[in-house]
Order: C-alpha cells, then sequence, then structure tokens
C-alpha cells in the first residue's frame, strides 16, 4: 500500500516551495494520490529553457521503497529520455532510489538531466547519436521541440509559419528557417530578412 | 524516423535472465520498468527461499551441522575454510541467517539488538540509545533532510525499542519479535532507519570518512551515502559499521570466515571489533576495561549472519 499521508505531506511540501522550484506537483485526478502530474521548468541556458515540461507520476504500491514510475507526457528531445514513449533513463528512479529522496527531489533530478545530458547512456539512441555527431543539429532540434511542445502559451509553429508568410514569405522556406532558427520567430524573420 | 529504445539493455537482460526468458523480437520493446520488474520478480522468488531472517540453528562442538549446504559448499574447496568452522563452532553455540538481500548486515544489527534488549531488559541501555537516535534526528535536521523523509522510520524504531521492554501495553514476546523482523513492513523501516543514521553520521564526520570511502569506491562522500547507504539493497562495508555504530554508540563484533590463514600453520578465526568512538558506549565496568560487543555478526565475503557465543 502506498504511504499516502507521506504523499499528502510530500505535496504539500511542494507547493509551499513552488516559488523557488518551479516544481509543481499535484494529483491527476480526486480519486486517488497514486497518479499525480509534475511539472518542471526547462533549465536556463538549455535548449529546454523557457518549456514548461509535463511528467505522469505513478506510485508503486511499495512507495517509499520503490521509485516512483516517472514518464514525460510532453515531446521532449534529449538523449535519455525517449523521443517516443517519455521514458526516462535516470538511476535514481531505478536501482539508486531511496527513500530518503522525493517527488520533489526526483524533479530536480529530472531537471538536472534536462541540464546536463548523458550521451554514453542513453534511453534514446538517435538522439544520443546526433548529440555526439552532430551536437549543432541536436540543439536546433531540441529547442525546436521545446518550442513546439513545451510552450503552451505561445503560438504553435503552424501559426508562426502563418504569421512569416503572412510577411510575405514563402511557405516552404518560412519553415526551413524557422526549424533551423530553432522555432524562435523572431530570429528566424531576423534571418529571412538579411537572406 | 527510427527510435531505437532498449537495444542497450541487451547487456542487463542477459545478466539477469533466470527468470522467465524473454522471446529475442520483444527485446526491442523491453524497457527499463521491464528490467525492473524482472529484477523484483526475481527478487521475490530469492524470497520465498529464505526469510529475511532464519531460525536459530544450534551448532554442534566441531561440527557446522545446520550448515551442512554450507560445509558441502566449502566441501571440495578450502581447507582452511573447513578448519575455521569446526573452530567456530567451538567459540559459538548457534547462528541465525539473514537473507542475502544486501540489507543483511542492518538486518542482523537491528535483530540482534533488540533480542539483546528483549533478554537482558536493560532500560539504561535504552535511554543511552534514545538519547543518541535523538542526536541522529538532529543531524539529519542540520544536513537539511526534509523531516517527513525520515521520522516514520524513527518512529518506526522508537516503537520496537518500546515493544521490547517488558511490562507495558505494547510489549512483546521473542516469537513476535522474530515475526516483526521477518515482516517487510515493520524489517524495511527499521532497515531504512539505520541507513538514514549511517549516512547522517558518515556526511557529519566526512572529513573522517572521506579517506575510506575514496579507498572503497573512489566517490565523494556525497556521492558514497547517495548511492551505496540510502538506497534499500546496497551492501555495507566497514565504512558502514564504524558510522552506524559511532551514531548510536552501540559496539559490534564481526568474525571473519574466509581464507586467510596465520603465519604459524595454526587456524584461528578473526575477529574486529567495531568500538564507537564516543566514549559513552555500554562498557562492562572501568573505562580500561575492554568493550565486549553484545553483537556478534558472522562475515563471510559479501555476506553478514548473526552468531551466537557459547
Amino acid at each position: 500500500m502506498v504511504d499516502f499521508a507521506r504523499v499528502q505531506k510530500e505535496l504539500q511540501e511542494c507547493s509551499r516551495d513552488i516559488e523557488r522550484s518551479g516544481i509543481k506537483v499535484i494529483p491527476k485526478s480526486e480519486a486517488t494520490l497514486a497518479r499525480l502530474i509534475g511539472t518542471i521548468p526547462g533549465p536556463v541556458g538549455t535548449p529546454y529553457e523557457g518549456g514548461t515540461f509535463q511528467i505522469d507520476i505513478a506510485l508503486p504500491d511499495a512507495y517509499p521503497f520503490e521509485p516512483p514510475k516517472m514518464q514525460f507526457t510532453t515531446k521532449v528531445w534529449h538523449p535519455n529520455i525517449s523521443s517516443q514513449s517519455g521514458a526516462i533513463c535516470l538511476d535514481i528512479l531505478k536501482d539508486q532510489w531511496s527513500p530518503a529522496l522525493t517527488l520533489k527531489t526526483a524533479l530536480l533530478s529530472v531537471q538536472a538531466l534536462l541540464s546536463a545530458p548523458q550521451p554514453d547512456d542513453p534511453q534514446d539512441a538517435v538522439v544520443a547519436q546526433q548529440y555526439l555527431k552532430d551536437y549543432q543539429t541536436f540543439v536546433g532540434t531540441a529547442r525546436y521541440w521545446t518550442e513546439t511542445f513545451a510552450k503552451k502559451s505561445s503560438l504553435g509553429i503552424v501559426e508562426k509559419v502563418q504569421k512569416l508568410v503572412e510577411m510575405g514569405f514563402p511557405e516552404a522556406q518560412a519553415r526551413s528557417t524557422l526549424e533551423a532558427a530553432g522555432g524562435d520567430e523572431n530570429l528566424a524573420l531576423e534571418k529571412l530578412c538579411s537572406g | 524516423m527510427q527510435n531505437h529504445d532498449g537495444v542497450q539493455v541487451d547487456g542487463k537482460v542477459e545478466s539477469a535472465a533466470s527468470v522467465a526468458t524473454p522471446e529475442f523480437d520483444e527485446w526491442a520493446n523491453f524497457g527499463d520498468q521491464d528490467i525492473m520488474q524482472q529484477h523484483s520478480a526475481i527478487r521475490a522468488e530469492e524470497a520465498e527461499k529464505i526469510p529475511f531472517l532464519g531460525d536459530k540453528a544450534i551448532l554442534k562442538s566441531l561440527d557446522f551441522e545446520p550448515l551442512s549446504s554450507l560445509a558441502s559448499e566449502y566441501q571440495s574447496g578450502s581447507a582452511i575454510l573447513l578448519e575455521k568452522i569446526k573452530v567456530l563452532g567451538e567459540q559459538y553455540a548457534a547462528i541465525r541467517r539473514t537473507r542475502g538481500d544486501g540489507n543483511c548486515f542492518f538486518r542482523s544489527f537491528m535483530f540482534s539488538y533488540l533480542e539483546h534488549i528483549l533478554e537482558s531488559q536493560d532500560r539504561s541501555e535504552v535511554d543511552r540509545i534514545k538519547a543518541n537516535v535523538e542526536q541522529c534526528r538532529k543531524t539529519l535536521q542540520s544536513l537539511g533532510y526534509a523531516d517527513f523523509t525520515f521520522e516514520d522510520f524513527f518512529a518506526l524504531f522508537l516503537e520496537q525499542l518500546d515493544s521490547v521492554l517488558q511490562g507495558n501495553e505494547e510489549s512483546i514476546s521473542h516469537d513476535e519479535l522474530i515475526r516483526r523482523s521477518r515482516d517487510q513492513s515493520v524489517s524495511d523501516y527499521v532497515v531504512m532507519f539505520f541507513r538514514f543514521v549511517t549516512s547522517g553520521e558518515i556526511r557529519k564526520r566526512s572529513e573522517f570518512f572521506e579517506p575510506f570511502i575514496f579507498g572503497l569506491t573512489n566517490a565523494t562522500v556525497e556521492q558514497f551515502c547517495k548511492s551505496s547507504v540510502e538506497p534499500m539493497g546496497e551492501e555495507s562495508d566497514h565504512v558502514h559499521i564504524t558510522a552506524l555504530s559511532d551514531a548510536l554508540g552501540v559496539p559490534i563484533r564481526v568474525v571473519y570466515l574466509d581464507r586467510s590463514s596465520c603465519d604459524n600453520g595454526g587456524v584461528s578465526v578473526n575477529h574486529h571489533d567495531f568500538v564507537p568512538a564516543g566514549s559513552d558506549a555500554p562498557k562492562a565496568s572501568e573505562g580500561s576495561e575492554k568493550v565486549t560487543p553484545f553483537i556478534t555478526l558472522l562475515y563471510r565475503p559479501g555476506h553478514y549472519d548473526l552468531l551466537y557465543p557459547k
């Protein structure tokens, strides 16, 4: 049986600290505390900056003796996160888990993983290959994915292309420039104007 | 776009293949969670074989009879070990085995300590260790651990401590102590309590422990505590034993059953006493008197069991 009293305390502690950490954990539904949704901000100075990433959390019966199961629901381009399923490769979510850790410290570790990819122990081999062999393209793709999937408030990629087309640029060129700029519409506009 | 999730897991799968081996074509979909599941299935299977804590097995003199499986294990091997097993039989009356799940040191310590209190009804020792436990709590707080991460584990240990003292409503019998030690919902909590205490002590005195840890694992104190002390199932070494003994002020004797032999050709079984650094350890009498630990563990490379002196 999940230790719900502890989970309750963890949620309280997390919400007290939300201003500072930016890390949020809320129950998925009112029915149970065994399914939660975690939210982490993309770390500053990384291709994930500005993005908000959602993580699906399922607590096994033996929690806190067994690690929480965590999986990105927001699509992420990262060597240690599956670009398809969102599965995370992180030691503390497996055999290095300890009851001394919490949902918040686990999410902080996931956030740290975004800052410091470990391509030698990949979850997603394709992304890891790209990270090692063509770092610039990796950064561009990761930034593009962040823009496209992790920024809910900003415009979707379709709208951005539409906006550039309205300014008079050809659609194919607008799209490719936008992709090259990692989804940054202002940077794309600059490139389109100068090019 | 091709995704190769799971490609890298092949090696890990092979090393854990004793339970149902998946078909090869499923391996591409064999993710981390499947591996975790397989690991816990293997653990559960092993758990069926040996309880957390075994029965007390009487050693006949010169004969490690209840360990016939162990003896046969060594029969074709080292004569030194067989000799040592005989010597052990002369000094020790019984052995109690613990499950080899990486928690054996802490579980042996737990049972041995609580059994000692149950049998001795030494209330001054209980008062003494409670003061140390409070100190450990403060240590963890000052190291920045959130209370809710450790308080349940502390509470459960203190509860066991009170219940082995007789004469109150919660008092328990020896049989009940054995039952609880085999019950995961009690036993694992107490093991985790000791892991917290050990980690806190190592971090608090990191300068002292640093060289030992560096020699052992090449890791920093912080890394060592996170990866080798706090996770359940991580095996204990002399660093863990020293830290736990110091933190709780409880001396521990470890008897070594290994292949080392003596220079003079005679066979003796080595032991080492871990005596707490603090001076408030329970002592037989005057300060100059040698401390005799009431906890005796048998160490064979990779595993600890409990020994009962004659």
